[in-house]
């Protein structure tokens, strides 16, 4: 493991330009290019503003907004790690270096496109004059789900490359992710029903998107639930997920150029 | 010193190295088949395996440069990209020393979406080199592969000579200790083949360590200190560029005449051997001119057959009929034969030119209307004339 970290410490000149090449394919042939970042975002917030008024929809925009972009950050990965290995055949089946750069990147990247639109949400809710909370947490967050999607990641990309049913299984297990987080309704919602059996609310929780999304909130909305340990408790199961990603990956690698 | 004690200088070392790869209908396993597999394992659907290579022994030392050869399948490809590193043998261990710089399978890991010039920094950056490092050896990448005026455009719209140019440029200029190459010579034109060789000669002069695939045979023989001739995923031989390329090519040579060779006939008659003897009576494929050749053919005939003709032809490499003769031109009385015997057919001098016949026998009826049995191309035989002259056949003349 150390040695991992050590490759990829030496070759991070290599990271950097995939992760420059990552942001700059996605805007490719766009007349607006980078500016999609922001816009998108800023477009995303124009219409649940105007259908969640129209709906009246019983969530306040600001909680729905940031639960919506938190989420999106993971579902970019997802949808990427598809193609984090099988995408970059050329490269895998030409030259050799770490292969766990090339899902790591694409993280980064995602991560970056993430930070930007944080700006235009920034920038929403002052105009909102929303009460910030604990913002000192954001690193942390931030830190948290960078590992959860780093781990999913890791492990998509390398199924997608033995398996291309994987494709199918990701977007069933992103809808089913989706509504076991508390992303489009409070998570009130879940914390104060009890009709649930017990083990729904263990996974519901042991889930670290309920906590990451949560706390994005704690901290830009100053909500109360669920508290800081849940936190804690998203980023411990978090990092599992990226050292078993990691592990997972680690195995599958040196049969990459077999397969591709 | 003990045996495993591995001198510094080799810069590769491989060691009973077998690579293995699974064939499958389809390109990728779907899940359900693997999932099957999993629990049902007596059940588990045949995959065939194939082993590309078997049993790979050997090692390259500092400074030496290494052709490989064979034919198409041979195993060449995936030996280089074993040593490259992009996969993993089977069975075995592959040692190298020091960076590793590649031209697999006619290409660069390039983008095609990126342009040249990012795709030049992208590959320097797989090979560790920092961004500086990059920028001082960027103006000669670029000279070298000669397209100035297309660097900034996706590689995507470069020609397959562009292509290979800018990988190829690349692959040298970031100063590798080790340099893999695989075909680069066959696809640019003749002045960048030059410019190629003329680097190559001058990064072996700086003690690097170089492997080449090439179906260029002068080429390669005129690079290489050492040459590797795989079959089939097994070394045929590893040596003396010159030996080993005369190996292969009467290797390639034999692998043609089977092509060509044919048995067919009634079988009433039926040749059952031909021994090629010279004067001595040794047995033997290669002949000088000028000396008598004895050629026995065993025979055994079903019936009671009359006056059966044996026949013989010499043909060259490609199966072009250089001579024939038989013993009705001849005259000469087979009577009746029943049964097994054998008839002897002597040639007092083989005047060919210096070059690889093949000889065909022969037994069909008095009247032509039956082929008893024949051996088209089955006898492949080298034969060495020190005479010059031209053309296929000396003959015997006198200039007065």
């Amino acid at each position: 493991m150390i040695k991992l970290f050590k490759d990829i410490w030496r070759k991070r000149e290599l990271s950097m330009i995939l992760v420059e090449r990552n942001l700059k394919i996605r805007y490719k042939n766009s007349a607006l290019g980078f500016f999609w970042t922001l816009l998108g975002p800023l477009f995303l917030i124009l219409i649940y503003s105007v259908f969640l008024s129209v709906l009246r929809f019983p969530m306040n925009l600001p909680v729905l907004v940031t639960g919506i972009i938190a989420w999106q950050f993971l579902a970019m990965c997802l949808g990427d790690s598809l193609y984090a290995i099988v995408g970059n055949a050329n490269l895998v089946t030409k030259s050799s270096f770490p292969r766990i750069i090339l899902p790591l990147s694409m993280v980064k990247a995602n991560l970056v496109n993430f930070l930007l639109s944080f700006i235009v949400v920034i920038a929403y809710l002052l105009v909102k004059r929303v009460d910030f909370g604990a913002l000192y947490l954001l690193p942390l967050i931030i830190i948290t789900q960078f590992a959860l999607c780093l781990g999913v990641s890791l492990l998509f990309s390398a199924s997608n490359v033995f398996f291309r049913d994987t494709e199918h299984i990701i977007s069933i297990v992103m809808l089913a992710w989706f509504f076991m987080t508390p992303v489009i309704y409070p998570i009130g919602l879940v914390m104060d029903n009890a009709v649930f059996p017990w083990w729904v609310t263990v996974a519901y929780f042991l889930n670290p998107m309920t906590g990451i999304v949560s706390a994005y909130r704690m901290a830009f909305l100053s909500a109360h639930n669920p508290g800081t340990e849940f936190l804690m408790l998203s980023l411990v199961v978090s990092f599992v997920f990226m050292f078993v990603g990691i592990f997972v990956f680690q195995k599958a690698e040196k049969k990459f150029g077999d397969e591709l | 010193m003990s045996c495993n004690y591995i001198m510094d200088t080799d810069k590769i070392i491989v060691k009973n190295m077998s690579k293995k790869f699974r064939l499958r209908n389809s390109g990728s396993q779907s899940l359900k088949a693997s999932i099957i597999d999993m629990l049902m394992p007596n059940k588990r659907r045949k995959k065939k395996d194939f082993w590309a290579l078997r049993d790979i022994n050997f090692t390259v030392k500092s400074g030496e440069t290494l052709g490989i050869i064979g034919a198409n399948g041979a195993g060449k490809s995936t030996l280089l990209s074993l040593l490259a590193g992009t996969k993993i043998p089977t069975s075995g261990s592959i040692e190298t020393r020091g960076t590793i710089s590649s031209l697999l399978e006619l290409g660069a890991g390039f983008h095609p979406e990126l342009t040249g010039r990012e795709n030049v920094y992208l590959s320097g950056a797989i090979m560790g080199l920092s961004r500086q490092q990059m920028n001082d050896r960027f103006d000669a990448i670029v000279e070298f592969a000669g397209i100035e005026k297309f660097i900034d455009q996706p590689v995507k719209h470069y020609s397959s000579g562009m292509y290979v140019r800018l990988g190829f440029a690349v692959a040298v200029e970031v100063d590798p200790d080790i340099l893999l190459i695989d075909e680069v010579l066959s696809v640019g034109d003749i002045d960048f083949q030059r410019k190629c060789i003329k680097k190559m000669n001058s990064f072996r002069e700086q003690g690097k360590t170089m492997l080449i695939i090439s179906h260029d045979l002068h080429t390669i023989q005129s690079i290489s200190d050492k040459i590797l001739f795989l079959k089939e995923g097994s070394v045929i031989g590893i040596g003396n560029p010159e030996s080993i390329i005369s190996d292969y090519e009467s290797h390639s040579r034999q692998e043609a005449a089977k092509s060509l060779q044919r048995e067919w006939g009634t079988g009433r008659i039926k040749i059952t051997d031909v021994k090629l003897c010279d004067n001595h009576g040794n047995e033997k494929e290669k002949f000088d001119s000028g000396i008598p050749i004895k050629i026995e053919i065993s025979y055994n005939a079903e019936h009671v057959i009359n006056k059966p003709v044996f026949g013989f032809s010499i043909a060259d490499e490609e199966g072009q009929l250089v001579y024939g003769n038989n013993t009705q031109i001849e005259k000469f009385e087979t009577g009746t034969i029943n049964g097994k015997d054998s008839i002897v057919l002597q040639i007092d001098d083989l005047n060919l030119a210096t070059g690889n016949y093949l000889l065909s026998f022969s037994v069909h009826s008095d009247d032509h209307e039956e082929n008893y049995h024949r051996l088209d191309n089955h006898y492949p035989i080298r034969v060495e004339n020190s005479k010059e002259f031209e053309g296929g056949v000396y003959l015997p003349i006198k200039w007065k």
